[in-house]
């Protein structure tokens, strides 16, 4: 991941195609133009997108350098202006990287590449430096010290909106205690720009929804009115690095392989489709060929031989002046190589001429056979098969009955029984004669023909047959025979154009993606991904939002149109999450959060359709955003997010993509369904625990009243009521020493393992195994954490001086669930 | 009023107590178990000839909310029984369900009088002590009887030597609500006559019935109490006479004959002690109302429900009452006991009785 080049290639690619078109005019009319697409449409959004911007590439470039981020974000009024400054702790730049990083506007070199990158806009930080010196005037100040220089430099920049590119109008070196920068290396960018801060909550949101989706960075924002801190959490890790694969060959659309193109390497389409594309081996690459040769060139129609006498009259009949000794050997061997090419008995024209062409040269010691002659020979051979075209007026008089009799059988082969027979040959018959080989075309002399072309003979002979014989030949019908025919055609081997040709061709490149598409090619890698992780997602909310409950789903990875992708998803419930209203939506793409479109986004309306009720949320209705403290939270990740507009606010409706995002919501809600039920059902056991705990001692109390006796103990009683863990602490006094004992009755119906910690001011002895003893300032801490059955018990036993006092505490069992009687 | 019975009584509340202690001291959850009192848990005694409680047993546990409250009120119901015996004192069952609002917890107070009235009747089946000796009484003032019949009662005030007929003016004697404190000194009674409405019996009395044809008419005031069963069951007991229902011809009515008969539901534990299986039902029967062409009123849902449900109860299971309760399915019509005086005021003491008490054997 290059830290500098924001941009994911397609996104770039699509400007790029915009800026050229546009050459003629100035980059910042061109700007102009385009703000709205580029997110500076308004005052207010155009400093959200350069703080996105400038956020987005000082998350980049620290971790590029795999340096933990710590990023801070200042806005500042300055007169009319605000001024923004973004500072990191990254690695520094240097004087020569400033036009990489401030190149030139929306160009972007690697347009091609796959691999998961934040840059969502494809603008970068150079559209930002652009827009603020449109609106005030004023140069972006960029200082930045590199990791062990001892200086701090300082420049001040300007792109010229002539050429397009920086310039750098100041440039100061400075000692670190004379420059704003922090205390290491890192980069400062400041930009003074037209802005306000209508767009105050989107620009927290970003800030903090960016805190969610990298735990590991530490984010201090602040502006005129306040500020605040996302501190990190130490132990997520940095983002594994992605690698970069290249395109994917269903991912891929015309605009971008005429690029590839005109920039490969490759001669060969073969070639080029193996260097330039992942999961393309020289098998797939063949595969890809050959659809692309029937897409661009058609297939051949085969005909039935004739049988051997008739090639061997026909070879005869073309051949002349040659001994006839030569031309029987010469015959015999087109008839041999015809049999070994055919398929089901039927061969092509090509195969024809590779017939004859091997056959030339198997008989070439006895006898020279020209091309001329072996024209001859082809056409004649062909014109055996096919009934039509033969020189000689002899026995070949059947109009078409050979082409007739082919299509017969594969008319009568490709529909159903239920047909008409009649019918059948009447529409086989009209088909036949469309097939009839045109001497002067020659692809039709070859019967050489694309697929549509195939559907459109056979429409034509349906549509008649339907008029004529007043039968119905319905779509699947035709599409039957169509299937039929091309099944039967034959790829032909002519070489595909050289990769320069075809670049120049742009309807060959349309075949070339659509062979592309049409193979089944396996899905792409998945290393260029970076997941944030179930782990870390949890703990970028349990970092940002105080909650009771949190969970994480990372689906994964899936593919659409050729480009891997994750989905993860994240639920907190609780704590100080706002109660009132409905919960608030997290949409993230490539950890860069999405601030605005809300209602217009795939994941919005994904989280819209889930019937939340299942899951113990309060949903109005049974539909739209359930209601209660509850932040869920969604991340897609791909190599190319698919979004609604070009301002890549909302991410689009792809099915895949749905499905996968309400898996990975439906996985986190489901932790939340147990956690909400299991509270549920706690607050009823301290709701009854409650209840009993008033009504059974008052039991006690009046049943010993009535029998006259001692009141008896009811916590044995109570604590299997309530299917509880049962702790008693009992002594018994011997001499000076008391013998403990501490008895753990699980009456729950699931194992426990509570953990006793008893403090006993005098040291035990005699403590039964598996409990330890520390000692802390003259204080004993007895550990013990047995494994308690559901209705089994356990016992620790110590002994220790009578005078000993203690303090019996106990973890591990859930508050509602323990009964500790001293 | 035996002391002896009021300190079994007692004694038996105390030990009921004293299981409640022995269960908390085992560390058990205490409970108590109860035949369940359902229509299917209903069973025919055959040595008794009366209905009683299955084998099915249901627990009330102080495993749940509801059985702690139970149980909790079941204690302070017995702390207040014992007391209340000690004292030689007595209650009715809604002074008890007033009582509980008195008590220190809150938990123990009774909602409502069913859940008294049940619990009264669930210490009487755990502790096989009836409800009349642990001092309880109902509400109602008991049911009357009027006949040639003598008899001593123990009151508070003494000793009261009555005779049923001479001794009381037109509203009969009235029952005690534990009617084991009367004494059967002397009769004339030649058949017992219970009679559901108060208007038949008035009738039955202004027309001198009981004197003409030496009846005891006992009035069962719609579902008969406790005590009026009691009697009953000890005239025929005691006194081996005859016991004859006569109530209105609908399936509320037969199933007040149930209860004289064979014992109700509630009180199958008290069977024996209160239901007369040998009392026989007189009328009205459906097959009356085609007969005697009697007014009638077309059977509502309700009807027709218990009916069908009366069908399947096994105290009805005989040929008499599966005839009757499918013939007046058939018809779809009940008649009032009343409707007989369509035939004129005296229609019921001069043709009806006589001519059924005749078919039946009696007269």
């Amino acid at each position: 991941m290059t830290s500098f080049q924001q941009t994911l290639g397609e996104e770039a690619g699509i400007a790029e195609e915009l800026a050229e078109s546009q050459r003629a005019i100035s980059i910042a009319e061109f700007f102009e133009k385009n703000k709205q697409m580029l997110g500076f449409d308004s005052e207010a959004r155009a400093l959200v997108t350069a703080v996105k911007e400038a956020v987005d590439n000082a998350l980049d470039a620290t971790e590029e350098a795999r340096i933990r981020p710590n990023i801070s974000v200042e806005i500042t009024e300055s007169g009319d202006y605000y001024r923004l400054a973004v500072e990191d702790n990254g690695p520094g730049i240097t004087r020569e990287q400033i036009p990489k990083i401030f190149g030139k506007l929306l160009y972007g070199s690697r347009f091609h590449a796959r691999e998961q990158s934040r840059g969502q806009q494809g603008i970068g930080i150079s559209a930002a430096v652009l827009y603020s010196q449109l609106t005030s005037g004023k140069p972006a100040k960029i200082t930045s010290r590199t990791k062990g220089s001892e200086t701090v430099m300082e420049f001040e920049l300007v792109i010229d909106t002539d050429d397009n590119e920086p310039e750098i109008r100041e440039e100061r070196e400075l000692t670190p205690g004379e420059s704003d920068l922090g205390d290491t290396h890192g980069t400062r960018i400041e930009l003074e720009m037209a802005a306000n801060m209508r767009a105050r909550q989107q620009l927290q949101d970003y800030i903090k929804h960016t805190a969610v989706v990298n735990p590991h960075a530490t984010i201090s924002f602040s502006e005129p009115n306040q500020e605040f801190v996302a501190k990190a959490d130490y132990d997520a890790d940095l983002p594994e690095e992605t690698e970069e694969i290249r395109p994917h060959p269903h991912g891929v659309e015309l605009g971008n392989v005429l690029k590839m193109l005109k920039a490969t390497d490759s001669h060969s389409v073969s070639g080029f489709l193996q260097t330039e594309f992942t999961r393309v081996g020289r098998k797939t690459a063949d595969n890809i060929v050959d659809a692309f040769r029937d897409r661009h060139y058609g297939r051949e129609m085969a005909w039935s031989l004739p049988d051997d006498d008739g090639v061997t009259a026909a070879v005869t009949e073309a051949v002349n002046n040659k001994p006839a000794e030569a031309v029987g050997a010469f015959a015999d061997q087109v008839v041999g190589e015809l049999d070994d090419r055919a398929v089901d008995g039927r061969v092509a024209h090509h195969q024809v001429a590779a017939a004859v062409e091997a056959a030339a040269e198997g008989v070439e010691a006895e006898a020279q056979f020209g091309s001329t002659v072996r024209e001859n020979v082809v056409e004649g051979v062909w014109a055996a098969i096919t009934g039509y075209g033969a020189t000689s007026e002899d026995e070949e008089t059947d109009d078409g009955a050979r082409i007739r009799d082919d299509v017969r059988a594969h008319a009568d082969a490709a529909t159903s029984v239920q047909k008409d027979d009649a019918v059948v040959v009447a529409f086989a018959d009209r088909l036949a004669a469309k097939f009839v080989p045109e001497a002067e075309d020659p692809d039709l002399r070859r019967n050489r023909l694309h697929r549509d072309t195939v559907r459109d003979y056979v429409d034509r002979a349906a549509d008649m047959t339907e008029e004529r014989e007043d039968a119905t030949f319905g779509d699947t019908a035709r599409e039957n025979v169509v299937e039929e025919l091309w099944g039967t055609m034959v790829t032909v081997p002519d070489d595909p154009p050289k990769v320069s040709d075809l670049a120049a061709d742009r309807q060959g490149v349309g075949d070339l993606v659509a062979a592309m598409r049409m193979t089944d090619i396996i899905a792409p890698p998945t290393s260029c991904l970076s997941p944030i992780s179930a782990e870390l997602v949890e703990a970028g909310l349990r970092k940002e939002f105080d909650a009771e409950f949190y969970s994480a789903a990372t689906r994964d990875a899936e593919v659409t149109a050729g480009d891997p992708f994750v989905v993860e998803a994240g639920i907190a419930y609780g704590g100080d999450i706002e109660a009132e209203g409905q919960a608030r939506l997290l949409r993230y793409a490539n950890r860069v959060p999405l601030v605005y479109k809300r209602g217009g986004c795939a994941i919005t309306q994904v989280i819209q359709d889930i019937g939340w009720r299942n899951y113990n949320l309060d949903q109005p209705g049974g539909r739209g955003v359930p209601n209660g403290p509850v932040v869920i939270m969604v991340h897609v990740a791909s190599t190319n997010v698919p979004f609604t507009s070009e301002s890549k606010d909302a991410v689009a409706s792809v099915p895949e993509i749905e499905d996968e995002i309400e898996l990975a919501v439906r996985e986190a809600a489901r932790d939340l369904k147990s956690y909400l039920k299991k509270q549920r059902s706690m607050r009823k056991r301290k709701q009854k625990q409650n209840v009993l705990a008033d009504i059974l001692p008052r039991m006690a109390t009046k049943v010993a009243e009535v029998t006259g006796r001692p009141e008896p103990n009811y916590d044995d009683a109570l604590a299997r009521i309530m299917n509880n863990v049962l702790v008693e602490r009992e002594t018994k006094e011997n001499g000076d020493s008391q013998t403990v004992t501490v008895r753990i009755e699980n009456n729950a119906s699931t194992k426990e393992l509570p953990e006793l910690t008893d403090i006993v001011t005098a040291e035990p002895s005699n403590l039964t195994d598996g409990a330890s003893v520390v000692e802390m300032d003259g204080e004993w801490f007895v550990k013990w954490q047995p494994e308690v059955s559901s209705g089994d018990e356990a016992v620790l036993e110590y002994t220790v001086a009578t005078d000993a006092s203690f303090d019996l505490s106990v973890s591990g069992v859930e508050g509602p669930k323990l009964t500790v009687t001293n | 009023m035996s002391t002896d019975t009021d300190a079994d009584a007692r004694q038996q509340l105390i030990d009921l107590a004293a299981e409640f202690y022995d269960q908390f001291e085992r560390g058990d959850v205490p409970s108590m178990t109860l035949p369940t009192r359902t229509k299917s848990n209903i069973e025919y005694d055959e040595a008794s000839d009366v209905w009683v409680y299955g084998d099915r047993t249901s627990t009330r546990s102080a495993n749940s909310v509801r059985g702690a409250r139970k149980l909790l009120k079941a204690i302070y119901t017995i702390e207040f029984l014992a007391r209340q015996l000690d004292e030689d004192r007595s209650s009715t069952l809604r002074e008890l369900y007033y009582l509980s609002e008195s008590w220190d917890a809150e938990e123990a107070q009774f909602n409502g009088q069913d859940e008294s009235n049940k619990l009264v009747e669930d210490l009487e089946i755990v502790s096989e002590v009836k409800r009349e000796d642990f001092h309880m009484r109902p509400e109602e003032s008991g049911a009357t009887l009027i006949g040639p019949l003598e008899l001593i009662e123990q009151t508070r005030r003494g000793e009261r030597q009555i005779h049923c007929q001479q001794d009381v003016g037109e509203g009969g004697y009235q029952i005690p609500n534990n009617p084991d404190t009367i004494q059967f000194t002397d009769h004339d009674i030649d058949f017992v006559l219970c009679v559901e409405t108060g208007g038949m019996r008035d009738r039955l009395v202004e027309n001198g019935f009981d004197t003409e044809y030496n009846c005891l008419i006992v009035h069962l005031k719609g579902q008969p109490a406790r005590a009026t069963r009691r009697v009953t069951k000890r005239l025929h007991d005691e006194l081996d006479l005859p016991v004859l229902v006569f109530t209105d011809g609908d399936p509320w009515s037969y199933r007040i004959f149930g209860s004289v008969a064979y014992g109700s539901i509630k009180s199958a534990h008290l069977s024996k002690y209160l239901a007369t299986p040998e009392a026989r039902y007189v009328g009205i029967r459906p097959q009356d109302i085609v007969e005697y062409d009697l007014p009638t009123d077309p059977l509502a849902d309700s009807d027709v429900n218990a009916l069908e449900s009366e069908l399947e109860d096994p105290r009805f299971q005989d040929e008499f009452w599966t005839e009757q309760i499918e013939l007046q399915l058939d018809i779809d019509k009940k008649a009032e006991q009343q409707a007989l005086a369509a035939n004129g005021l005296d229609f019921v003491t001069d043709t009806y009785l006589p001519e059924r008490l005749t078919d039946m054997g009696v007269l």
